[in-house]
């Protein structure tokens, strides 16, 4: 998982995971929340998954919230981790405009 | 009804798990492993999905924690040996590794090199890394592997090279050997990156 920090532009693997845990979630839940949101069009492996949860984590955009249960551990998304999902929120924003502008929508 | 295969695939994952799934569609799923066997009961035909993911670079907490996170999601995990050493109180140095991995024992990681995930069938391709960033780390991860071989046989050529030119070509030999695979990881690494367009 690779975030363009130039452009400022997330992967979409990033950006859906930070909107899924604006609900506290563990992994298997994040990964149906994506299928289900998607209509499975991004459907994201559980091994991907963990290495895209360990890097957000180390970014502070996400953090541990309840480890009662080793195997179901939650994690929600932080102060920090809201401010980049809007900033993308108005990033798509302004493509999406430029883009009805020219295609038409 | 239960069934015992031995086979030893090393640490060709992919080739474990094809025969895995193959097993699996002829309605055979593992319950048990060890060193070399394999133990089955009969299933329905194609209801189980396989995958094997080597992990010997990740710390025994790490590997523990990565372990339990797939069980969270709901699979069924075991652990595999990748080697066939049997000595207790095995220490192995492995450059490739985390930094807290480097130094593996039988009490830690040693012998855990592998893990083997099973899912129920739902239709869909079983695949634990799914994203173009991912791939390439593990595909990275096996390069390391390769290239650390080829580093140690050369450099214990080079002590030879005065005393045994003979083991000192023999060793570098080895060297050159375990240097092709290392290349055609990094040849795919530069495939996929050129294809997704990603920098790393």
């Amino acid at each position: 998982m690779r975030d363009n920090a130039k452009s400022g532009a997330l992967t979409e693997v990033t950006f859906f995971v930070l909107l899924s845990l604006y609900e506290p979630k563990h992994g298997y839940a994040i990964m149906q929340f994506i299928e289900e949101k998607t209509g499975g069009r991004l459907v994201l492996g559980a091994g991907s998954l963990y290495g895209a949860i360990d890097s957000l984590c180390k970014k502070g955009w996400i953090e541990l919230y309840n480890d009662s249960d080793v195997r179901k551990k939650e994690y929600r998304i932080t102060v920090l981790g809201r401010q980049i999902a809007e900033q993308e929120l108005l990033r798509l924003r302004e493509v999406t405009r430029i883009a009805e502008d020219i295609i038409g929508g | 009804m239960t069934k015992k295969v031995n086979r030893y695939f090393g640490g060709f994952t992919e080739k474990q798990a094809k025969w895995l799934n193959q097993m699996a569609a002829e309605g055979w799923r593992l319950i048990r492993t060890g060193k070399m066997a394999y133990e089955f009961e009969s299933c329905d035909p194609g209801e189980y999905q396989y995958a094997v993911e080597f992990i010997a670079d990740k710390s025994q907490k790490n590997a523990e924690d990565y372990k339990s996170f797939l069980e969270g999601c709901g699979y069924e995990v075991w652990y595999k040996n990748a080697n066939l050493s049997y000595s207790i109180g095995k220490v192995r140095w492995r450059p490739w590794a985390e930094a807290d991995a480097q130094i593996t024992t039988s009490w830690t990681t040693y012998n855990k090199e592998l893990l083997i995930v099973e899912k129920e069938n739902d239709g869909k391709p079983f695949e634990l890394h799914t994203t173009a960033a991912d791939r390439i780390g593990f595909l990275k991860k096996w390069r390391n592997v390769w290239l650390s071989y080829t580093a140690m046989f050369f450099l214990m050529g080079g002590l030879f090279l005065l005393q045994t030119p003979i083991a000192s070509a023999v060793l570098g030999g080895l060297g050159l050997l375990s240097l092709m695979p290392a290349v055609l990881y990094q040849v795919q690494i530069g495939k996929l990156r050129k294809e997704k367009d990603i920098d790393n």
